[in-house]
């Protein structure tokens, strides 16, 4: 053994874990923070699980030869999932006559005239005759990454038809309906699947901005006082808001230019998505006429929104910083504000917001760094009034934390006062 | 003429802690004056709170007529202070520094670059002005530090620890900078230190202060033949009864 390294070893675990903020920072909270985002997920995944089981099946058939095999057919998807079977109706006439909300369904199976002929024939060995029919599937362009996913189903269950009777005897189509219009051949599960980037990649450069921004602001605080240039500072014949807005005006800076460079990365990411899947299922999708990419309007709100949960972020980050002695501590305090980032991010990923509680929406809503996450959801769907009354509700979270800053500036606590874990607020003599 | 500081009956809490117990002290025109004590005498507690950083809890505090505690913002047109081991923007360079310090310090109409230069000139730093403050020896940083609080020409400049840890070569520089300052501009200096000789060699007037109370006042001389010591070391042991 090496001489003297138990020795070290035992100094330093106990200068590590008698360290309170290394404690909570590295101990505490991701013994909270990950059965959270453990219980979100299992709720996500029951929930889904729920409305699938819950969810009926709404079949068109519009076979009106009202053949054997149509009927085999039939009878099997009602095996396995709750159907109900409607007649003599178009696609758009099922969209029109509010069907599938009727009937607590996500998606409807189209069988059309004749299919029961062809799979007769095909029964009678004439194999390139097959039966079509035509699944059409919700998307849910709110949701979280289970957007989208019901359609498989379906195509699982024409499968093991096919298993059980023919092989290739159905084949099954796939369109979608996206805010009640009909995309003829565009699959709502590739769909879903191709927008899932979306609904994670947002969330997680929201969340590695903010952290980010919220480090290097409080850096700056605590270096000043680490270094004695804010005493310095304080004595000067300067007003001393100005000294904070001069702080925070900077950090404004930053958050614009971060806000504009999310939203240009954003922007180019939907733009790949719209080529993949336009080569995917090789049809020219408009997604923007479908709604599931913001419009002009729509960015311009979600800047707003990203913009003001930076700021709030980073005036939280000054103020919190401010209670520190250094860097060290500037960063492990402000570190303490990270669950309240990571969870509604990941949560987010993972939920569709509006199928959430309401007390677990209102919590959320509390959680001013949800905002921009919402908002990301809400402007795909057109839903502006939740991103402005977001915006409005993170502004005055922001005016409210720049007010305690700019008392803390205008007294003797931004140099005297130290939050100390444990205890309550405590001021600290220098001699 | 009145004094350039008077400090009386000076009382700070923090919480449960007595910082400051009835300091009182006054400070002539143009001299240097020392506040000497221990760690945790309360030498920084009244700097801070003569420079308006921190409001006593009772007492008052005037600067060149000027109540410091009523009139801080006032005060601080008047004053300049050095922070015991404080250091410059890193990442700024010396120059950009002094610049941005004459900015904030000087009096509106006043020349900058003129300030600046006349820092420079005080600090001798040449050419390294140039470079990143993070660049800089601890002793460079210390000359630019005390050359910032001294190029506006304050009315008082209160300086705390203004040579501690520097080597003694530095030290010595630093402190022939605030004689001739102080020698050619008339400027009033407050400073704190540890440092005996430092004290002896800069200082018209000192105060000892323990235990938040001043507990001698005179001049270095006038204080080793009164207690009849070599040094104000000696001199401040008996006083406070350790010798």
């Amino acid at each position: 053994m090496l001489k003297g390294f138990s020795t070290i070893l035992l100094k330093e675990l106990k200068e590590l874990m008698r360290d309170p903020k290394i404690l909570i920072g590295m101990i505490v909270l991701p013994l909270i923070m990950f059965p959270v985002l453990g219980l979100v997920m299992g709720y996500a995944v029951e929930t889904a699980q729920s409305e699938a089981l819950k969810a009926n099946l709404l079949i068109v058939n519009n076979d009106t030869e009202n053949s054997v095999w149509t009927n085999n057919f039939l009878t099997y998807m009602n095996y396995s999932m709750n159907t109900v079977v409607v007649s003599g109706l178009t696609p758009q006439q099922v969209i029109e006559q509010g069907l599938l909300t009727q009937n607590n369904a996500t998606m409807f199976l189209l069988v059309p005239e004749g299919f029961g002929a062809n799979l007769t024939r095909h029964a009678e060995g004439d194999f390139n005759v097959t039966g079509s029919v035509t699944m059409y599937g919700v998307f849910n362009a709110g949701g979280g990454i289970f957007s989208g996913a019901g359609g498989s189903s379906v195509t699982y269950l024409v499968e093991t038809f096919n298993r059980a009777v023919a092989p290739d005897m159905v084949n099954a189509a796939q369109s979608s309906i996206v805010k009640g219009q009909i995309q003829e051949g565009v699959d709502s599960s590739t769909l879903g699947s191709l927008m899932m980037t979306q609904a994670i990649a947002l969330p997680l450069t929201i969340m590695i901005m903010l952290t980010y921004a919220m480090q290097i602001a409080a850096t700056s605080v605590a270096m000043e006082k680490e270094e004695k240039t804010l005493e310095t500072l304080l004595t000067t014949p300067v007003d001393r808001f100005a000294i904070l807005m001069g702080k925070v005006a900077s950090t404004i800076i930053v958050a614009g230019v971060a806000a504009v460079t999310v939203l240009i990365g954003y922007n180019y990411m939907l733009g790949s998505i719209t080529s993949n899947i336009s080569g995917a299922v090789g049809v020219n999708v408009d997604l923007v006429a479908l709604g599931l990419v913001p419009s002009v309007g729509g960015y311009a709100l979600l800047g707003v929104s990203l913009f003001f949960t930076l700021l709030s972020a980073l005036a939280l980050a000054v103020v919190m910083s401010a209670f520190s002695e250094n860097v060290r501590g500037a960063q492990a305090l402000v570190g303490y504000i990270y669950p309240l980032i990571f969870i509604p991010s990941m949560a987010l990923m993972y939920l569709d917001f509006n199928s959430l509680p309401l007390a677990v929406q209102g919590i959320f809503y509390a959680i001013p760094y949800s905002h921009p996450i919402i908002a990301s959801r809400a402007v795909v769907t057109g839903d502006y009034l939740t991103v402005i009354l977001g915006i409005i509700y993170v502004a005055v979270f922001t005016i409210v934390i720049m007010y305690v800053a700019s008392r803390l500036f205008a007294t003797e606590k931004i140099l005297t006062a130290k939050l100390a874990v444990g205890k309550k607020w405590s001021k600290k003599p220098n001699e | 003429m009145g004094f350039a500081v008077e400090v009386t009956s000076l009382t700070k809490q923090f919480g449960q802690i007595t910082a400051l117990n009835g300091v009182s002290f006054k400070i002539q025109r143009g001299e240097i004056f020392g506040l000497i004590g221990p760690n945790g005498a309360g030498k920084t507690t009244t700097i801070r709170t003569v420079c308006t950083l921190i409001k006593p809890t009772s007492g008052s505090i005037s600067i060149f007529g000027l109540d410091a505690v009523k009139q801080p913002e006032k005060t601080r047109e008047i004053l300049s202070y050095l922070p015991e081991e404080s250091g410059a923007y890193p990442n700024l360079t010396g120059w950009e520094y002094l610049n941005f310090m004459a900015k904030l310090q000087s009096a509106p109409g006043t020349n900058i670059q003129q300030t600046v230069a006349e820092a420079a000139e005080i600090c001798g730093l040449g050419d390294r002005l140039k470079d990143k403050a993070k660049t800089y020896s601890k002793g460079m940083k210390r000359r630019l530090l005390v050359a910032r609080s001294l190029m506006t020409k304050p009315k008082l400049a209160v300086l705390d620890e203004p040579a501690s840890g520097l080597d003694v070569m530095q030290a010595y520089h630093i402190r022939e900078i605030v004689k001739r300052y102080v020698k050619e501009h008339g400027v009033t200096v407050m400073l704190s230190s540890h440092n005996m000789l430092e004290v002896e060699f800069l200082c018209n007037r000192v105060a000892f202060i323990n235990k938040g109370q001043v507990v001698m006042e005179g001049e270095p001389r006038e204080l080793k033949a009164k207690y009849s010591s070599e040094n104000l070391e000696e001199v401040f042991a008996k006083v406070v009864g350790y010798a």
